[in-house]
């Protein structure tokens, strides 16, 4: 298992729980990744902030890239960022996630960061729920 | 001025954008395919399994842990009047049919809705498509939600 980052992933959790924590000590907002992406379609309210996260989220990509080149994009373990499957499957795939995550309300981040946190049930219902189905598409499809 | 354009607001915003996507690339989530062999259990008998992606939550909750014990001593954040909690609690059909549909998605791409936003930052081939759909979905689903916590509330009064 030459691909095993125990450690990058322990570090890029702990980016990732900081901006939530400062997201939410700061300005009292979930940092829910589904929920600050879709409510920026009407009826859409507090937009400024939300276009300034999701810019400043590809831009931390961006410069953590640069800083630390060797890892993820591109790194070791021959990993790259490729996109997986033919348009139509990435198609088909990414209505399903934004259909979800809006009917669902939440998302990897906002039920399984945030919500865990909280010990909210129904957002560990969620993680249970959309964990399992992944799980099962991956074993079902065979993509891997 | 309005609370939510106030530049220590903005700050806040941008700084945790900042961090939540260099998280993203340093734990190697904007990498779809490391995400698929984290979601792929049955190659656990082979020795196949990639359990890595499995750290992120532990640390990640720990932290916002943390956040949450801070926030839990103050009536409000510090640059707005209130903390926007959660608008729904229970647990119903609308949640799981999402999480259903997510899940489904999450696992035929390796890509949920964080992780395919930072991967602007690289544009990998074909990223368009995938967030164009994600967009539509999320359009299209504002109303099958409404729908459905509609028709929820119309069977228990």
């Amino acid at each position: 298992m030459e691909a095993f980052s125990p450690v990058p992933a322990l570090i890029g959790g702990a980016f990732i729980g900081a901006a939530s924590a400062l997201l939410w000590v700061g300005n009292g907002r979930i940092a829910g990744i589904s929920g600050i992406f879709g409510q920026l379609l009407p009826p859409a309210q507090t937009v400024v902030w939300r276009i300034l996260f999701l810019v400043a989220m590809v831009a931390g990509g961006f410069i953590a890239a640069m800083l630390v080149p060797g890892l993820g994009v591109g790194g070791p373990g021959g990993l790259s960022a490729e996109m997986i499957g033919e348009p139509w499957w990435i198609a088909v795939a990414g209505l399903l996630v934004g259909l979800g995550t809006k009917i669902g309300n939440g998302c990897t981040s906002g039920h399984g960061v945030c919500g865990l946190a909280r010990f909210s049930l129904r957002s560990l219902v969620a993680v249970l729920v959309f964990f399992g189905v992944a799980i099962i598409t991956v074993a079902v499809t065979g993509v891997v | 001025m309005k609370r939510t354009l106030s530049l220590p607001y903005l700050a806040v915003a941008g700084l945790s954008g900042l961090l939540f996507g260099a998280g993203l690339y340093i734990s190697q989530m904007v990498d779809p395919l490391k995400v698929l062999r984290f979601l792929d259990f049955g190659a656990i008998p082979e020795g196949g399994w990639d359990p890595s992606l499995g750290f992120v939550m532990v640390t990640a909750i720990g932290f916002m842990l943390i956040g949450l014990r801070v926030a839990g001593r103050r009536a409000a954040p510090l640059f707005d009047v209130k903390f926007h909690n959660p608008e729904f609690t229970h647990i119903d059909t609308p949640l799981v049919l999402g999480a259903v549909l997510f899940g489904v998605g999450w696992g035929m791409s390796g890509l949920c809705p964080g992780p395919a936003i930072t991967l602007i930052a690289f544009l990998p081939e074909n990223l368009w498509i995938f967030l164009g759909m994600t967009f539509v979905g999320s359009f299209i689903g504002h109303y099958v939600q409404k729908a459905l916590v509609a028709r929820a509330q119309a069977v228990r009064t």
